[in-house]
């Protein structure tokens, strides 16, 4: 016994050595001779690496055949440049456009036309010059069929890019719509010198091919990646605003489990955490190393009622549901002050949000009094109502793994059940719960939908899209979809917005979904990590900017 | 020998066939689009249906099946991975190493401590070493891995903060020296490494345990105390050498288990190992990259086996003629 302990002993020794030792040769590279006094005022330091964790991989470097999602976007969107860069200020107006490889740009034809003139000093990281011919590629490859790539929709309209001179490009409308230079500008500009190499056939399949062959134009480039693990981005020397990027490297670290981030934080292995939960954000706060970033998030969640099941097919039946669901108190109890009631699926902090709508209160007398008069009644006495000998009872589904929509779900099972309604809560595999609500063989859902500045709903709401799976409450209504319509062909934004508020109006009557919550996406970050600017849809939004001061 | 070698290289065969065949047909039966699941709400029916053409999979079923096992039994093609993009074969071999080391270190922590207190227990058997030992393995194996994992890092990580609470390796480890990068991986590897091991020592320390009381009653074990060898050579050399037949299958049986054991490892460690990819592979539903995983998972319980079989016919020629 005592020769075990003493092995027992030596081992924990050798392992604290160890470890002691490994603990004293981490390294970051901080540019050396950088004064500390300087550090710690707001003049951007240069250099350094910043160390952020991402629970899912990058998905690639090619944007128009890796599967989308936020990771692979944040990446996307600085290493390669858009036209123009689209900006975070559309509370009070459409969002603006910046210059980015585009320095201007103007309509003729009618607004038929639309000229970009490019940077003369943009190049690629290899040093040949972005040129007009790269638009034009990029376009047809976006187009292309082989290729499939998944917002191709968004360029339906654009019926020919035509190169006038090297920094000059035209493209060619085939109608005049609102969003026509959203369109334009969606998508990154690629390099075709490096991929023209490989036909549009193969590129489905050749995902490593591209990051063999990677070569960018944004602020940063990518240094290395290692599949399961890291990418890290580097500074891109040739990137046109001189000066810019200030850090050296930016290291995006796959942490699966979110539950790790706090204590990655904590003890310095991450310098930024883009999504913390909300039970987790006052122990990030508690530590005065670290600091939380509260952002609104473009995100509504709401109970999605099939629309096309006998129980929720009456707009009156669903606005008794909503006023039977506690709403504010389910906010208040899930969400703290990180969420608030949402209205209408325009956010409250989007310009085109209509203001003048009250949301429904609670109200479970007012339910239960337009259920009667609909014809449901507890015959007997089993406290649900029942109509032609069914009872009002129905599944309600959540996906598993997110506790905060499974704990609304027995909120609102507890609420309704005093209106004389059972729901059965039920969490489903995310998969499942996506192919129910896509078949349409479901009864009610715990969903939620992000909406992009362009505010167009009509994805979720107009019957064209019920077929196609992402109208999932199934919603038809030929006066939704002739608004959806017309709000889409005005000439510009802001002629959309009485159609707008028409379309908001008309859903808050129907209620096609009662609307659970809007919520804030929780940036957890070091503080000497600095200039850090998270939008509602962009962690890395001015990640050119970021700066980092040095340790200790 | 060869007869008997051949004989279960067959079977081993076509084992690895029904699994996979199974596999095959059974994830077609779980609800979920690949297609929409990995390109997003917004597709249209055409531009799925595009899709699914690229892919193959707006192919019958059984000519879908026709199609990978040829690819797979022809040119040891096993697909592109729907989600990645990439060959199955490139996104395997990217997480295998991982694994490997996860799980051999493991295997020695499971190993090593299970002797260790297996073999303590039986020489104390019925004194408070022994009951301690008892209780001590069952509460390790009765502990869920993912809960030790969650408490080693909030021990070494964050109250007591030594150790990473996760990663292979450190951000710049690259530019380590061989040593300083090998030191690195230990130190990222210890505590993966020591919940994986642990969590399962405890059931095997209880085997070992049992295995040696049996031999230890045994006449051979008197005779050699009567010709006065040492009490730690006795158990060492004599006792165990016939107690660890049993452990040489068990050993072999849990090679597969380890992969299976590491997934939610990997998940609460950051480990970029297989565990990791198959959970995302099936979360995408990306078919092909399941069956490669579910080959490569495969193969090792039909590896393991064979080694058992192989092993045990070794040690004991009778079961040769089985």
């Amino acid at each position: 016994m005592l020769k075990k302990l003493r092995i027992l002993r030596a081992a924990s020794l050798a392992l604290l050595l160890t470890a002691g030792l490994l603990a004293s040769c981490r390294a970051r590279d901080e540019q050396p001779g950088a004064a500390p006094a300087a550090a710690k005022s707001e003049v951007p330091r240069r250099g350094g690496t910043a160390v952020t964790g991402w629970v899912a991989e990058p998905g690639g470097v090619n944007e128009l055949i890796v599967p989308s999602s936020q990771v692979t976007n944040e990446l996307l969107f600085r290493i390669y440049g858009h036209l123009m860069e689209e900006q975070a200020d559309f509370e009070e107006h459409p969002p603006t456009l910046k210059p980015q490889l585009a320095k201007s740009w103007e309509f003729s034809d009618g607004h038929k036309t639309l000229t970009f003139h490019l940077r003369e000093d943009a190049v690629w990281s290899d040093g040949v010059p972005i040129t007009a011919e790269d638009v034009r590629w990029t376009w047809q490859a976006q187009t292309n069929p082989d290729i499939a790539w998944d917002s191709t929709d968004q360029k339906r309209w654009i019926t020919d890019v035509e190169v006038v001179d090297p920094h000059t490009v035209r493209m060619h409308f085939s109608r005049v719509y609102a969003k026509q230079i959203l369109d334009a500008n969606e998508g990154v500009i690629l390099p075709k010198h490096a991929w023209e190499k490989l036909p549009f056939s193969r590129w489905r399949q050749s995902n490593d091919w591209f990051k063999a062959h990677l070569v960018s134009d944004g602020p940063f480039t990518i240094g290395s990646w290692k599949p399961g693990q890291e990418v890290v981005l580097q500074r891109n020397e040739r990137y046109y605003e001189k000066g810019l990027p200030y850090l050296d490297r930016v290291v995006m670290r796959l942490v699966p489990d979110q539950a790790s981030f706090p204590t990655q934080l904590a003890n310095g292995e991450l310098d930024f955490a883009p999504q913390l939960t909300p039970g987790d954000a006052p122990r990030v706060k508690a530590n005065p190393q670290l600091e939380v970033i509260p952002v609104w998030f473009n995100l509504y969640v709401g109970v999605v009622w099939n629309n096309d099941n006998r129980l929720f097919s009456d707009p009156e039946v669903r606005r008794a549901l909503t006023l039977g669901i506690d709403r504010q108190t389910i906010v208040e109890t899930l969400l703290g002050s990180y969420g608030r009631m949402a209205i209408s699926p325009i956010l409250t902090m989007v310009w085109a949000h209509d203001k003048s709508i009250e949301p429904w209160p609670y109200d479970p007398a007012e339910a239960r009094r337009i259920l009667a008069a609909k014809g449901w009644r507890d015959t007997n006495g089993d406290g649900v109502l029942e109509r032609d000998g069914k009872p009002f009872a129905f599944e309600l589904l959540s996906n598993a793994g997110n506790q905060t929509r499974a704990d609304a779900t027995v909120m609102i099972q507890d609420q309704l059940k005093k209106v004389g309604i059972r729901a059965e809560p039920l969490q489903v595999e995310f998969n499942t719960l996506l192919t129910k609500t896509t078949d349409g063989t479901f009864e009610a859902a715990i969903m939620g939908y992000s909406l992009d500045t362009s505010l167009d709903i009509s994805t979720n709401f107009h019957s064209r899209w019920i077929k196609d799976g992402s109208n999932n409450s199934r919603y038809r209504n030929p006066e939704m979809d002739r608004l959806l319509d017309t709000a889409a062909s005005q000439p510009d934004m802001l002629a959309e917005r009485p159609y707008l508020d028409q379309i908001q109006r008309i859903l808050h009557r129907d209620q096609p979904l009662t609307l659970l919550w809007e919520s804030q996406r929780l940036s957890g970050k070091n503080k000497r990590l600095r200039n850090v600017k998270p939008t509602h849809n962009w962690s890395f939004f001015n990640l050119k900017e970021w700066w980092i001061e040095p340790r200790g | 020998m060869t007869g008997f070698l051949l004989r279960r290289l067959a079977a081993s065969l076509l084992l690895l066939l029904l699994v996979l065949t199974l596999t095959f047909f059974i994830l077609r039966l779980i609800p979920g689009d690949p297609i929409r699941l990995f390109e997003g709400q917004r597709l249209t029916l055409e531009q799925q249906q595009r899709l699914k053409r690229i892919y193959g999979l707006d192919r019958p079923l059984l000519e879908q099946y026709g199609v990978w096992l040829s690819s797979v039994a022809l040119r040891a093609d096993w697909g592109t991975s729907l989600s990645q993009q990439r060959p199955v074969s490139a996104a395997l071999m990217d997480a295998l190493p991982a694994t490997a080391v996860l799980a051999s270190a493991a295997l020695g922590v499971e190993y090593a401590a299970a002797l260790l207190l297996g073999v303590a227990a039986a020489r104390r058997r019925r004194t408070a070493v022994d009951h301690g030992i008892r209780v001590g393995s069952l509460l390790l194996y009765s502990q869920p891995p993912f809960w030790l994992g969650l408490m080693a890092i909030l021990l070494f990580s964050y109250v007591w903060p030594i150790l990473p609470a996760g990663h292979m390796h450190s951000v710049d480890s690259d530019l380590l020296s061989p040593a300083g990068r090998l030191l690195d991986l230990l130190r990222h590897l210890l505590l993966p490494a020591l919940v994986m091991g642990l969590a399962t020592a405890g059931g095997t320390a209880r085997f070992v345990r049992a295995n040696l009381l049996e031999v230890m009653g045994q006449d051979y074990i008197r005779a050699a105390r009567a010709k006065g060898l040492s009490e730690l050579r006795v158990v060492w050399v004599h006792g165990m050498r016939n107690a660890a037949v049993p452990l040489i299958q068990l050993f072999s049986l849990s090679l597969p288990a380890l992969l299976s054991g590491s997934l939610i490892i990997e998940v609460v460690f950051s480990w970029p190992g297989l565990g990791q990819l198959t959970f995302n592979a099936i979360l995408a539903r990306d078919y092909p990259l399941i069956l490669g995983a579910t080959a490569l998972s495969a193969v090792l319980v039909v590896a393991g086996n064979l080694l058992a079989d192989l092993l045990h016919a070794l040690v004991d020629p009778r079961a040769r003629d089985a």
